[in-house]
């Protein structure tokens, strides 16, 4: 959903706050964030296995998500736009901690490097990560 | 009753009303178990097999609500006392899952009994200033062989006899699997802990150490407290909910939330339920059922005074007497990896700070209080790599945070579930603003600790830290959370002999609609210091039993 230049912009702000998250995906967590209720189902919990990649969301589940992500959507053109607001920081560090350390199912992680660098054993039972 | 649709409605599907469905259908009642939430734990057609949803993912349960509830739709509101005006924050509130299973799912099923005293505080030790100290209307001897059953039920893990906690209530019948794998730091802290005078012991767990009821050993995958279990090694309450379904006399219905219990027209007794069938969006339908015999309200002790409130029932105390567990931590940084990323997230727990010495009862005295009660403590692990992250400054420290990791990879941390006397003025009740999507209004906590809580944690904080330094900590600091972030939450439909003074009677039902029963930990007269699931279960189990007959 971004551009290459948004891209760089949103892989910045995130780099800031976490060293290293945009080369972890940082940006691509953001952006399959972003654009989740594009899928069906939606890309917001991911499954436990290949046959069920994602869970369904109930209805009053995605009402919730596309006010979230409608929110989150603004916080990111604001920072595009270089004019963030006061609580911005906190969502995107939220972001930023959520790609390095996630799982890597949600797009961020990639590889399992943010778990390789901090030395955190890959889990017994992941989510699938298709 | 011809028309009715059952003979029981459970509302909740928890610990509480998963028991009350398992006990009454075994004996021949049919139920209706309405469930708010969505549901992730089993197939609602035969065989009624887990569904299989949950995973090790940090993101999913942790940060986006999959368990429920989503502040976003049910949004809670807190202050700490009226003086902060109509509240404080609008968001989550002590919030326990909102799914099929309940408070359960979400559990690291530590499961511990309480002890003879916890029923009868007020005969034992004596009232409190400030404090509403009184004893249960029902004693340990008439729950043990509720607790035998439902430790059977679960599926409990634990080491009686001379191995095990000594200060442990008495129990006829040892527990129905052995204790788990230690956890190796576990094993670490429970050493230092007796040298520095502690009695530290297998922790009661829900997690099968075998294979259980047909259901596989635990892992130790490391994901547990926080988290459904991807495999079901956690028994409660999933246990129970498949044997009510598989009796046939069960129609478990999750996305069903209630809003009204029905009375008759002479106001005295329900005859059923409205609920709005949250499968339909944007206008749920409302849906009326009929029970011939009696409602069971479990929807845990947040959500149950919320539906009595709106519904007018129970009397002026609803609400009243809310307490939680006052939580202290003492963290300890090691300087070698303490191994917390396996297991389940604790395994050992020790009892003495709820009992009665000659040093607490000099602390207590110092403090002005007639005597002082911890609460159980848990030997346990720290939080997953997102949660440590988040604790991090950012920029350029922050990877070495991380890579250092002193809250995480090196930390191990005692909690103490410290006993939160209960005070009138702590109370949940309704919001006068705030609605949840449904637009009924939000429940509203008001709640500020006693100083008996502060006393007890200032107390046990320096002996925690010295059995940390004890066990080769090199950094030993101790904490408490400023806002009532508890999950264990209770006390808000007071069980009693006396209708001035309770909610419920000692069979749990309703002083002003005797049909209505309180099967959760809304009953609870005291926290106690132990976490509250295998009591409220218990109790749940006795109610039903006496409604059965």
């Amino acid at each position: 959903m971004f551009s290459e230049s948004e891209r760089t912009r949103v892989g910045d702000a995130l780099d800031a706050l976490v060293p290293g998250a945009a080369a972890m995906g940082a940006v691509d967590y953001v952006e399959r964030l972003l654009t989740a209720l594009d899928h069906d189902p939606p890309r917001i919990w991911a499954g436990p296995d290949e046959g069920k990649p994602w869970l369904a969301l109930g209805p009053w589940e995605r009402q919730a998500w596309a006010s979230r992500i409608d929110q989150l959507r603004a916080v990111y053109r604001r920072v595009i736009d270089g004019a963030p607001e006061p609580g911005d920081e906190q969502i995107l560090h939220t972001h930023a901690c959520e790609a390095c350390y996630g799982d890597p199912a949600y797009g961020g992680n990639r590889d399992g490097a943010g778990w390789g660098r901090i030395a955190f054993p890959d889990p017994l039972f992941p989510p699938a990560r298709s | 009753m011809s028309e009715a649709d059952c003979d029981v409605v459970i509302v909740g599907s928890g610990p509480g009303g998963g028991t009350v469905a398992e006990v009454l259908t075994a004996a021949g009642k049919s139920v209706i178990v309405l469930e708010k939430g969505r549901n992730h734990l089993l197939s609602l057609d035969p065989p009624y097999e887990p569904l299989r949803h949950f995973s090790n993912d940090e993101i999913a349960q942790t940060r986006r609500h999959l368990l429920g509830p989503d502040p976003l739709l049910e949004p809670r509101t807190y202050r700490r006392s009226p003086a902060d005006g109509k509240r404080l924050l609008v968001g989550e509130v002590n919030n326990l899952p909102s799914t099929v299973g309940g408070g359960g799912v979400h559990a690291d099923a530590k499961l511990p009994r309480f002890r003879e005293e916890d029923f009868r505080l007020r005969s034992e030790r004596g009232p409190v200033e400030g404090a509403s100290v009184e004893d249960w209307p029902v004693q340990y001897d008439d729950l043990e062989p509720h607790y035998a059953a439902v430790e059977q039920a679960f599926g409990v893990a634990g080491e009686d006899g001379p191995a095990g906690n000594p200060f442990a209530a008495g129990r006829r019948a040892p527990f129905p699997m052995p204790p788990g794998p230690d956890m190796p730091m576990a094993v670490v802290s429970s050493a230092a802990a007796e040298r520095v005078g502690l009695h530290p012991y297998r922790a009661p767990t829900g997690a099968n150490s075998v294979t259980y009821d047909s259901r596989p050993a635990c892992v130790d995958c490391g994901f547990c407290g926080g988290y459904g279990c991807p495999i079901h090694a956690k028994g409660d309450p999933i246990a129970s909910l498949q044997r009510a379904l598989r009796s046939g006399r069960c129609d478990l219905r999750p996305e069903a939330l209630v809003t009204e219990i029905v009375l008759d027209g002479g106001g005295r007794r329900a005859t059923g339920v409205r609920y709005l069938d949250l499968r339909g969006y944007p206008d749920p339908p409302v849906v009326e059922l009929r029970a011939a015999e009696a409602v069971v309200v479990a929807g845990g002790a947040f959500e149950t005074p919320r539906l009595l409130l709106r519904c007018g029932l129970g009397g002026d105390l609803v609400g009243r007497f809310l307490t939680y567990h006052f939580q202290t931590f003492t963290i300890g940084v090691f300087p070698e990896p303490t191994g917390g990323e396996r297991g389940r997230s604790v395994t050992h727990l020790h009892d003495d700070f709820m009992i009665d010495s000659p040093a607490m009862r000099e602390a207590a005295r110092e403090a002005g209080l007639p005597w002082l009660r911890g609460g159980v403590v848990e030997h346990g692990a720290g939080p997953g790599p997102i949660g440590e992250a988040m604790n991090y400054p950012t920029g350029e420290g922050h990877l070495r945070s991380m890579t250092d990791s002193a809250l995480r990879r090196r930390l191990w941390v005692f909690t103490m579930q410290g006993e939160d006397l209960p005070q009138e003025g702590n109370r949940v009740d309704l919001d006068p603003d705030v609605r949840d999507a449904w637009g009924l209004p939000a429940g509203r906590v008001t709640y500020a600790p006693h100083r008996h809580e502060l006393a007890a944690s200032e107390y046990a904080s320096p002996i925690h830290e010295a059995v940390m330094t004890e066990a080769g900590a090199e950094l030993a600091f101790s904490a408490t959370l400023p806002e009532p972030v508890s999950r264990h939450v209770m006390g808000t439909a007071r069980m009693g002999a006396d209708p001035r003074t309770s909610v419920v009677s000692p069979e749990q039902r309703l002083w002003d609609v005797d049909n209505v029963l309180v099967c959760d930990s809304s009953v609870f007269v005291t926290s106690a210091g132990y976490n509250p699931t295998l009591t409220l279960a218990a109790l749940a189990r006795r109610a039903a039993t006496l409604l059965s007959s």
